[in-house]
């Protein structure tokens, strides 16, 4: 892993799952997900009443990618960055706001969650999730990964590929 | 999709499928996705042109399973080969964990592996990173290609000091994809049990 990895488990798992649920209560959105910039799924949460999410993995992959080629945007015009990201369609949203160098905060919303609600909650999640993910970035060695883990994985390997 | 219990802990790898135009690496990502059972993959995701030119990237997931507590992912990318897309092509080298090289066997796509390559090297140099720092597997591919060249020829241009580990395949038939792609995966592993 070249770059620092955000690993959220146990008690950063739980804040950060906690701030999703209250931004998710607060603003009434849909969906909320927190994305680290390589487009993997930290945590995620849905509101009980919104119907069932679409992929979220691929949904994630294609957030990180748009939110990278928005950041290569704003240096090509000399802008250190843009801020967030919005859009908006007849019915359904889509608010992604910077969390650190390091991850995303994605809200899902529909027209029952106005947009400058979802936003003024979106950013103080993200300031709230800033700190915790900050917290648990890890150099994978202290994940606990040793070589069971790679010959475990390696015997998987031949079972999904064939030997 | 299945549900992720994000409870668990999840070790996840990017694997980017690197090299030419046209030289089959959306193919690789194809016969992966047709191969693999369902309950072990995600959707694929491409962003192509008309045409099915890769435009941003293929995006595959594939869970390998738990390992000793850990859910293991690898999510799998082609970049866009076209020379005048390096700039999507540098986005996706992100984070990368590991490389597949997709070379071209035909004899008329042998300077565009070359330029690849060092298009490569030059991309990945920006992220700070070398490319003996990071897993690469090299794949010729095309192999049924009638005047396919020597291997050997494909990589005295790609790798003439012989670093990386090679394979054959023909991606539309799948001979050598799931070969390379446990290669890659290997090296991967081994370098962050390493770490
Ligand atoms: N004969 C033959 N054709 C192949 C093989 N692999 C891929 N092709 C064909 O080559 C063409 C290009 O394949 P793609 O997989 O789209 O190539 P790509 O590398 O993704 O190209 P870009 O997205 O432009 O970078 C398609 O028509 C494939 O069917 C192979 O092993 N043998
Ligand atoms: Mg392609």
């Amino acid at each position: 892993m070249v770059e620092p990895a955000v690993a959220l488990f146990g008690e950063a798992y739980e804040k950060a799952a906690r701030v999703l649920e209250e931004l998710l209560r607060e603003s009434g959105a849909r969906y909320t997900l927190l994305l680290d910039r390589k487009g993997f799924v930290l945590v995620h949460k849905e509101a009980l009443w919104a119907p069932k999410p679409p992929a979220l993995d691929s949904l994630a992959t294609l957030i990180a990618g748009n939110a990278a080629a928005t950041q290569a945007l704003a240096r090509m015009l000399g802008e250190p960055r843009f801020n967030e990201l919005l859009h908006q369609g007849s019915t359904h949203g889509l608010y992604v706001e910077e969390v650190g160098e390091l991850a995303l905060l994605v809200i899902v919303f529909d027209s029952s969650a106005p947009v400058g609600r979802v936003k003024l909650y979106g950013k103080r999640a993200a300031q709230a999730l800033e700190g915790i993910t900050q917290e648990a970035v890890v150099s994978p060695g202290t994940l606990g990964i040793d070589s069971e883990y790679r010959e475990g994985a390696s015997a998987l390997l031949d079972e999904l590929f064939g030997n | 999709m299945s549900t992720i219990n994000f409870a668990a802990r999840e070790i996840n790898f990017k694997i980017v499928y690197y090299g030419p135009g046209m030289s089959g690496k959306t193919t690789n990502l194809k016969w992966v996705f047709q191969q693999i059972p369902q309950n072990r993959k995600g959707e694929m995701v491409s962003l192509a042109t008309e045409d099915e030119r890769t435009l941003f990237f293929d995006f595959l997931p594939v869970d390998l399973g738990e390992v000793k507590g850990f859910k293991t992912r690898f999510h799998l990318y082609t970049v866009p080969g076209q020379v005048f897309y390096n700039a999507s092509r540098k986005l996706i080298l992100r984070g990368v964990d590991g490389i597949v090289f997709v070379a071209d066997s035909a004899p008329n796509r042998l300077r565009a592996n070359a330029e690849s390559m060092r298009n490569l090297r030059e991309n990945l140099a920006e992220y700070g990173i070398k490319l003996e720092d990071i897993p690469i597997v090299l794949q010729a591919n095309k192999r049924d290609t009638p005047d396919a060249l020597p291997v050997e020829m494909i990589q005295a241009v790609i790798d003439p000091e012989k670093r990386f580990p090679i394979f054959e395949a023909v991606a539309t038939t799948g001979m050598g994809v799931f070969e390379t792609l446990k290669a890659v995966s290997r090296e991967v592993l081994s370098r962050v049990a390493s770490s």
